[in-house]
């Protein structure tokens, strides 16, 4: 009788373990990936300079900047300002998933967010202008979360 | 006196209650369309050879027919019949129709109809028929250019249709709409009109640069839209019928989500500079430039009530999208959407009565239609992605696009316009030569 | 104090320097304008007019002209240029002519209006007159039956007070009209939609008179709709006959309303 206890409790602890590290390893894939919803990944960035990626990633309906992203900005503001002759534009974009319109408006904020965080480290605004494409020009035309938190960024382009 | 009035009274009141008359209630009928018999218009044969030589336009009475056949077929109202099964010819119908014939295959209406040739003009002329009251409901003739054939279509659907329901057409009117083409990454956009019945497409722009949410002036036949000309993505003018086109506004920053007050003289846009967009007015005469919200958060999609006197918009003030209505100066600022999910893109009805929307819920998009005060939401349509629904003149149908899912490489998408009626019945797709976007039905274009 | 004053005043100067800074824009030269491909647009109604087609043909060939000389005069930049389709990238793309016709330059404008012709006018456009008139003489047997009725109840008092249709006859008949019926599809979802029609019948069930009692509201403005659905209810009762009546007690209903009620369609 009590060993039969035993026997199940054993039974129960390797199961759940099962169930344990199932859930483990699946969050552990969408980790290399996003974060939230927020983009960590490295397919489609592409760099200003060695070092220095060239777009930030917001959550859904957000233009706040995360920890990766206020990285990603302070080493552009480092490179400006050795390259003071280079005149950026930053390029807001939404996922596919909104209203054409508001997702204009959200671009636009979301490169707006990018341009201040510039701003505090020391560019000048003259350097940057900013431009919205909304959901206009996606990096990834994939229609799932994965490519959705691609496409929702602020990418710093060379201007000249 | 008192006797006399107390008698009448008393007398009154015996014979109601004797006179006891029996009342049945008919609540209930089919919602089939209405069976209606067009009888291609007929032409006399001296008619047809001057037609032949002149336009190379043969049978052009059958042809009229056709168009207000299709006309009528597709509000879903009206269900044409079979021409096989017409027992009388049309040139004898148009005189005097037989209505017993049209009664046995079931028609309730008729129309017949004569296409003449009278000194290099085209003269069309039809009556519609009340096939069960036997009688004529209207008649009416028109001349005009040969070219115009299609028009003439289009206008007799309209009175046909006005005749029959009680309300405007919308058959003689076009669709501006974004032509597009090339994969989701590159796409390439180009603004395109055709009739409402998706014959005679043109492109207004080459593609070039990126044109979005054209909008037609609800008195003429201008256009409002945005350009990313240059990448500066600007509100422009368009006079379709001259070719005249001018940026709206010299604003420092992006002007988007266009439309033109109800009268016609206004430009109600949204300026977005520093992270902030929200709702300015250009006066087209005096060019007075008016803000209307100043408010951090995202003010946008505005559209004009049909008296002037109100405007709706979505913003994120509660921040999340919602749809707010507020007085024309920017007063008054009212949320009316507390239904679970996002709300964008309102519309105010012509009728004034309602307002079209988008809403986003648990990853699906909706058209939906609710009062002025937010009450009575009623959601027409469901789907993966659709939005930006545009009216009707007359209020009675929105058109509005939809997206399709794709793979990573773009494959599976789609965008397509689709229109629906106000009562969720009826929903089809529009036909265009590409895949189209951002529809806007213009006013009828004859009055 | 005057160490405020100063760090104030330097404070502005950096943000009225930075403002200023900050709109790139306003120095910047007028835009020039994007290519456009104008369409020719036809009007049909009274108040816009129709070159004639040989007219219009000679106005085309002038504008064309026209324009030929404008492009080779170098367009100056608020001029829209007109780009042959052929350049456009549309594989599929039918070669459009382009043409401009400008209605002030047309002489013939009274010419091309489209005219409503005269007998046609005369004949009926819209009438509501028609039904009207149906409706007065209807009314005026209705006078009659009224007296004729009044007679019959006094003499039959009882069976006629408080007797309407069985459940059964009742449901015969509403079956009957519910088939018939075409609910008009294009009706306001939020006004009062009940027709009430008043029927004289024959005891075999065909109809005699019919009277439409809210008729005035037929020709109201704004309740055009409403004149539609009670035309459709007569149609109902038009294509039903002869109605399937009690096959006895022809007293009983040789006077019948019928209330056609098609909010609960629409809404349902």
């Amino acid at each position: 009788m009590i060993s039969n206890k035993i026997f199940k409790n054993v039974f129960l602890v390797f199961l759940l373990s099962f169930v344990l590290s199932a859930c483990a390893t699946q969050t552990r894939k969408v980790d290399t990936q996003m974060q939230g919803d927020v983009y960590t990944g490295t397919d489609t960035v592409e760099y200003l300079a060695s070092g220095v990626p060239d777009r930030v990633f917001f959550a859904t309906n957000e233009s706040v900047l995360t920890t990766a992203s206020r990285d990603t900005l302070r080493k552009q503001a480092g490179w400006l300002r050795k390259n003071s002759d280079i005149t950026v534009v930053l390029e807001g974009h939404a996922d596919e998933r909104g209203t054409r319109e508001y997702n204009l408006a959200l671009g636009e904020r979301r490169a707006n967010a990018a341009k201040d965080y510039l701003m505090t480290y020391g560019i000048s605004s003259d350097r940057i202008s900013v431009i919205s494409y909304g959901k206009e020009r996606p990096v990834d035309s994939g229609s799932n979360p994965l490519a959705w938190s691609k496409n929702r960024r602020s990418v710093t382009v060379k201007a000249n | 006196m008192k006797k006399i009035l107390l008698f009448i009274l008393f007398f009154l009141f015996n014979v109601s209650k004797a006179y006891c008359l029996i009342e049945v209630d008919i609540t209930r009928g089919n919602l089939n369309p209405l069976p209606i018999a067009v009888s291609p218009l007929f032409s006399d044969s001296d008619t047809k050879q001057e037609l032949k030589n002149e336009n190379n336009i043969s049978k052009l009475g059958e042809k009229i027919s056709e168009v207000v056949e299709n006309n009528l077929r597709r509000t879903g109202l009206f269900n044409p019949l079979e021409k096989n099964a017409f027992l009388q010819n049309p040139d004898v119908a148009h005189l005097k129709p037989r209505f017993e014939d049209w009664k046995l295959i079931k028609a309730q209406a008729l129309i017949t109809g004569q296409v003449k040739f009278v000194d290099e003009k085209l003269r069309v002329e039809f009556r519609l028929w009340d096939v069960l009251a036997a009688k004529e409901l209207m008649a009416i003739a028109f001349t005009t250019v040969p070219e115009n054939w299609r028009r003439v279509g289009h206008i007799i659907s309209d009175k046909i249709y006005e005749r029959l329901t009680g309300e405007k057409g919308y058959f003689d009117t076009r669709i501006i709409y974004v032509a597009e083409q090339g994969p989701k990454t590159q796409r390439i956009k180009k603004l395109a009109i055709m009739d409402q019945d998706s014959v005679n497409t043109k492109y207004l722009t080459l593609g070039n640069e990126l044109v979005l949410t054209p909008r037609f002036n609800p008195t003429n036949q201008m256009v409002t839209y945005l350009s990313y000309f240059k990448n500066l993505p600007r509100v422009y003018l368009l006079d379709i019928e001259t070719g005249i086109q001018e940026v709206v506004g010299d604003f420092p920053g992006m002007t988007f989500a266009p439309r033109f007050s109800p009268d016609g003289k206004k430009i109600i846009m949204s300026f977005a500079k520093d992270g902030n967009s929200d709702i300015y007015t250009m006066n087209l005469e005096n060019r007075i430039v008016n803000r209307i919200t100043n408010h951090p958060s995202i003010d946008t999609s505005p559209s004009y009530s049909p008296d002037g006197k109100f405007i709706t918009f979505n913003s994120d003030r509660s921040g999340f999208q919602q749809i707010y209505v507020m007085k024309s100066d920017g007063s008054n600022v009212k949320r009316i959407s507390f239904g679970k999910g996002l709300y964008g893109t309102p519309v105010w009805s012509p009728r004034g009565d309602l307002i079209a929307f988008t809403k986003l819920h648990k990853g699906k998009f909706y058209i939906g239609v609710m009062r002025t005060d937010g009450s009575g939401e009623r959601l027409l349509t469901e789907n993966y992605y659709q939005e930006a629904p545009s009216w009707s003149p007359n209020g009675r149908v929105l058109i509005f696009y939809r997206e399709t899912k794709s793979n990573s490489e773009g494959k599976g998408f789609s965008a397509k316009l689709w229109s629906i009626d106000l009562t969720g019945y009826n929903e089809r797709q529009v036909p265009t030569e590409t895949d189209g976007s951002d529809p806007s039905w213009s006013s009828l274009l004859s009055n | 104090m005057s160490k405020s004053i100063l760090l104030s005043s330097a404070f502005h100067a950096l943000i009225i320097i930075l403002t200023i800074v900050t709109l790139p824009f306003v120095a910047k030269k007028p835009l020039d304008l994007p290519p456009l491909i104008s369409v020719e647009l036809i009007q049909i109604s009274d108040k816009t007019n129709i070159p004639f087609a040989p007219k219009a043909k000679k106005i085309i060939e002038k504008i064309k002209e026209k324009e030929k000389k404008l492009v080779s005069e170098q367009a100056p930049p608020k001029k829209v240029k007109k780009i042959k389709p052929e350049a456009i990238p549309m594989p599929d793309q039918k070669v459009e002519k382009i043409k401009q016709i400008d209605d002030k330059q047309n002489p013939e404008v009274e010419d091309t209006k489209i005219k409503q012709v005269s007998e046609f006018e005369k004949k009926e456009i819209f009438d509501p007159t028609n039904i009207a008139a149906l409706i007065d003489k209807s009314k005026e047997n209705l006078a009659e039956t009224d007296i004729k009725s009044n007679k019959i109840t006094q003499s039959q008092d009882k069976s006629l007070n408080n007797v309407g249709l069985t459940l059964s006859e009742e449901d015969a008949l509403k079956a009957q009209i519910f088939g018939c019926w075409s609910i008009p599809l294009g009706l306001p979802y939020n006004e009062n939609l009940m027709v009430r029609i008043k029927l004289k019948l024959k005891p075999d069930g065909t109809i005699i008179d019919s009277e439409i009692l809210d008729h005035a509201r037929m020709n109201k403005p704004g309740q055009n709709f409403y004149k539609v659905l009670a035309e459709s209810a007569l149609r109902a009762i038009q294509l039903c006959q002869p109605l399937r009546v009690p096959s006895t007690g022809y007293e009983r209903w040789k006077d019948l309303q019928l209330n056609f009620d098609a909010r609960e369609m629409l809404e349902g």
